[in-house]
């Protein structure tokens, strides 16, 4: 085997040369195929393992935690929440609509085949400057395809976020989280049971598509790429995915088959590989019988991304039983192998046994890397001059940058209300829907602040954390569990190393403190063109619930004078990142001061303080304080005509950012009661003003709310056209 | 006597849990759940053809799904008098039948749909007849191919013979336009001459818990059993 073609392949020689020796023999075509597909960075996590293994997985809610198809908490009674966030960025930018429409294919399945039926879809998605026609391309095709997928299987889109940067013009993220319900009892894992079991293959037939898309998803892009790597893009078919997932919900429930694996990245290969891992067996797979669209090799069989495609095992006596159900959805079924006692993985094809290799050697010996990391250097300390910026023009340039106004653009893409279970669809701190049947809220945020986490990826990642955890509280959902997609470019460089290492240490600290642990996740290396690396973006989904939706807080105005209030500790402007750069446009990276570090015991207090004025309906709205302050949370808090008129001492504060801030509007009659329980979490209340009807007023400045309002809910369409 | 219906399931409908369950919560009696290729119908009151994607949609909304076994026994129904209604794909897959006149086109904006808008009732029938006329109703849509469109004298027979059951409308505070995808004369929902069959592109079954954004979508419920 000649290097270049071990170079293709994504290995490096030494990887290779690991491998030679354990076999002692040369390796087939297809096996070089194999390695290729579960030693990078996509399936076998070899850069952040270390790392990953240092974070919290496990407490008394936790059912599953990471290495299953996807994390499952325990919501008391009979129910379990299945979720899991997946990145799809590399096929996005590539082709942003098919891209973007596989991977929320993709997370489907990933609850589904826990035996769980989906009932939400969150998206956190991030393009360079709207600038660029490329950017705009790419917008409209990520939001066709999300929208073009979750919408025809049926499943509501019910929030997460779009952010525009320019570290991401070459390499726009994509990432698709999807929470299902399942009953505790009726959990189904990856795991084969019997020794003998059928492995039968379900769904699509295999054809071309995606060969190698997860080592492409592990690889720096260059420019001129793109075109090359088109043909490694899945692509979708939703109604097929739709006839997949009822189908298999009920085989799960028929009792006919023992475990189940989705076909995700790297295929046949990787879900039988992982299937005989966790069953410590071997698998034999005729690769004469995968159902094929087209005429296809072995090689191509093994690598192949085709979508909508099941694994599972079955003991023998029940293979017409459950060819019977399939047919009823007119999905394909074919038994391709069997599990063995061999611990070794097998496939032949055309009489030939192609593959024959321990399962050892891809699993446990896949590689594992300490690479090099540098910690950031101390930043020296900068005090920045507002003198020049007045109400109007603070006003303006939230109003003018896509990353603070209305997305409903994006989200009016997405069926937000399919299931009838949607109680806060997108746009709100976080999205809710009502386990069906019963009176259990589950609510969902995204979140990432990118630029926090370049400058410093410690203390950024606890404010990222910080904040998912206020988007819940302010709903009055009891934050549960995380999932992350770590989003880094070359961990090859140590900088961007040392920015992954201090994250998950970020998280670690967070998510520990805060009793969240993570349950489920994924890792999006290489996210770099050239030498344009994105900025750091480790996205956290977080999960909550409330067991009584009556209780949830809006986000909006309820009623005119109606007292507006806020709590949390005002960071001063030079200490506001975003502040400085979108008021200010400091952009030079060495220019920021360090973030200050998030008090996670302050965070737990004001949430205290938050969950127990709402569990005795204190509060008649309630909203975080996040990237772009006060005055943002009040624009996002403004219902049909209700404004407001308030006042603050230093109207610089109205636009910076908060540590354990949250705005909350009260009926006047419970001011003594909310202050009491304020008392009680030694929290410190401070008064805004009123809720006023068609109003917008600061310090007695009007501003006209029409014109605000509007401007608020229809630039980002008129920006991006 | 009590009150039945049937929800029809196509591969592909993502509705029909959604519409069991409005059917369930608001009428007192029983709701079939009946598999497209079943071939009869059980005795019903009512059916309702849920909305979703039947058949992928692919060819045209709702052509495939015209053409189900069960579609027999659902024109019999219609035919025997009994109501029959189409919310979304539903509505498409009637005008596919033939049992409704005029064609859902693609959004004018070209892209997806999902939010709520406002109707209001323009002419009066079984099944909107609990409404008063100036009530303004949210209701989610989501869809794109809702563009209502027809030849000019299906429009006159629809004039005629006062088959507009409802109208997108302006709502109070909305800063969009009322009429959300194209439609011809704002056209929301359209009957049949008998007025028995609606065919409908909002989804009421999405309006009408205390947690959903609006319960209007009760009042055509209430309609139909008043």
């Amino acid at each position: 085997m000649n290097d270049d073609l071990i170079l293709q392949h994504g290995l490096t020689l030494d990887e290779f040369s690991i491998i030679k020796n354990y076999l002692k023999r040369d390796l087939t075509i297809e096996e070089l195929g194999i390695f290729s597909a579960m030693w990078n960075e996509h399936c076998c996590y070899k850069t952040s393992k270390k790392w990953l293994k240092k974070l919290p997985t496990n407490n008394e809610i936790v059912i599953q935690g990471p290495g299953e198809n996807a994390g499952i908490i325990d919501l008391e009674d009979q129910d379990g929440i299945a979720f899991k966030i997946e990145s799809h960025n590399h096929p996005s930018y590539i082709e942003p609509f098919n891209g973007s429409a596989t991977g929320v294919g993709g997370i489907l399945r990933d609850i589904f085949t826990m035996g769980a039926r989906p009932i939400a879809t969150l998206d956190s998605i991030r393009f360079g400057a709207i600038t660029t026609d490329k950017t705009r391309f790419l917008l409209n095709g990520v939001v066709h395809g999300i929208g073009h997928y979750g919408n025809c299987i049926g499943i509501p889109n019910i929030g997460g976020e779009c952010e525009f940067e320019h570290s991401y013009d070459f390499n726009n993220l994509v990432n698709a989280m999807a929470i299902g319900h399942v009953k505790k009892d009726a959990i189904f894992y990856s795991k084969p049971k019997t020794l003998g079991g059928l492995i039968v293959y379900i769904g699509s037939k295999t054809g071309k598509d995606g060969i190698h898309g997860a080592s492409m998803a592990s690889d720096v892009f260059s420019e001129d790429d793109e075109d090359d790597k088109r043909p490694s893009v899945q692509v979708g078919d939703p109604f097929m995915e739709k006839l997949l997932m009822e189908g298999c919900l009920e085989l799960m429930a028929s009792g006919f088959i023992e475990s189940m694996q989705d076909m995700g990245a790297a295929g046949i290969t990787s879900s039988s590989v992982e299937m005989a891992s966790k069953g410590n067996v071997g698998v034999h797979i005729d690769l004469d019988k995968v159902p094929l669209r087209q005429p296809l090799s072995a090689y191509e069989i093994l690598l192949s991304e085709s979508q909508e495609r099941m694994l599972a095992v079955i003991d023998k006596d029940n293979d017409d039983k459950v060819r019977k159900i399939l047919q009823k959805w007119q999905i394909d079924y074919e038994v391709i192998g069997e599990i063995t006692n061999t611990k070794r993985v097998v496939f032949t094809s055309q009489g030939k046994e192609v593959v024959n290799l321990p399962v050892d050697i891809i699993v446990e010996d896949a590689p594992e890397y300490d690479r090099e990391f540098f910690i950031p250097r101390k930043r020296k300390e900068k005090t920045f001059d507002t003198k020049n910026l007045n109400l109007d023009l603070l006003i303006e340039n939230q109003l003018n940058n896509l990353n603070y106004i209305d997305k409903s653009w994006v989200y009016n893409q997405y069926d937000s209300t399919v299931m009838g279970d949607t109680i806060k669809d997108p746009g709100q701190s976080a999205g809710v829907v009502k386990i069906h049947g019963t009176n259990k809220a589950i609510g969902a945020t995204t979140d990432c602040n990118p630029l926090y986490i370049r400058i410093n990826p410690k203390k950024g990642m606890k404010a990222t954390v910080a904040e998912s955890y206020r988007n819940l509280i302010s709903s009055n959902l009891k934050p549960l569990a995380i999932t992350n997609n770590l989003n880094f470019a070359s961990p090859l460089d140590p900088n961007i190393m040392g920015e992954l290492v201090l994250s998950i240490d970020g998280l670690k600290e967070a998510a520990s403190y805060l009793n969240t642990p993570i349950v489920s996740g994924n890792v999006s290396l290489y996210n770099q063109t050239n030498d344009q690396p994105i900025k750091p973006t480790p996205v956290i989904g977080m999960v909550g619930s409330n067991l009584n939706y009556e209780k949830l807080n809006s986000n909006f105005f309820q009623g005119e004078d109606d007292e507006i209030l806020y709590i949390g500790k005002c960071l001063d402007p030079s200490y506001s990142p975003y502040f400085l750069q979108d008021q200010l446009n400091i952009r030079e990276m060495n220019s920021f001061n360090d973030l200050a570090d998030t008090n996670l015991d302050e965070e737990l207090k004001a949430a205290n303080f938050i969950l127990e004025s709402s569990e005795q309906g204190l509060i008649r709205s309630c909203n975080d304080i996040s990237r772009g302050g006060i005055f943002n949370s009040l624009l996002k808090m403004i219902k049909k005509d209700l404004g407001f008129k308030i006042e603050i001492q230093n109207l610089i504060n109205l636009f910076c950012e908060f540590s354990a801030g949250y705005v909350i509007s009260i009926n006047k009659k419970n001011k003594e009661k909310i202050s009491e329980i304020s008392k009680k979490n030694n929290i410190e209340l401070y008064k805004l003003g009123v809720v006023k009807k068609s109003t917008i007023d600061i310090n007695n400045q009007k501003i006209d709310f029409k014109d605000v309002y509007t401007k608020y809910k229809k630039n980002f369409e008129n920006i991006i056209h | 006597m009590t009150f039945k219906s049937a929800v029809i399931t196509f591969p592909g409908s993502n509705c029909d849990r959604d519409a069991v369950t409005y059917l369930e919560d608001l009428t007192a009696g029983p709701v079939y759940k009946i598999w497209h290729e079943e071939s009869t119908l059980p005795n019903v009151d009512l059916v309702i053809l849920p909305g979703g994607f039947s058949f992928g949609d692919y060819l045209r909304s709702g052509a495939m799904a015209s053409k189900s076994q069960i579609i027999k026994d659902v024109v019999k129904h219609a035919e025997s008098g009994k109501y029959l209604m189409g919310i979304c794909n539903g509505f498409q897959i009637l005008t596919e039948i033939g049992l409704l006149h005029g064609a859902l086109l693609q959004n004018n904006g070209l892209k997806f749909l999902g939010k709520n808008c406002f109707i209001k009732k323009r002419n009066r029938n079984n099944f909107n007849k609990s409404i008063d006329d100036d009530k303004i109703l949210e209701i989610p849509v989501a869809h794109n191919e809702g563009n209502f469109y027809c030849d000019e004298d299906t429009l006159k027979d629809l004039l005629d013979n006062e088959l507009i059951a409802f109208e997108y409308c302006d709502g109070q505070y909305s800063l969009d336009e009322a009429n959300i995808n194209g439609s011809l004369k704002n056209i929301a929902g359209i009957t049949n001459k008998k007025k028995n069959i609606l065919g409908l592109m909002p989804h009421p079954e999405r309006a009408y818990q205390k947690y959903h954004s609006s319960e209007d979508g009760k009042l055509i419920i209430e309609s139909i059993l008043s």
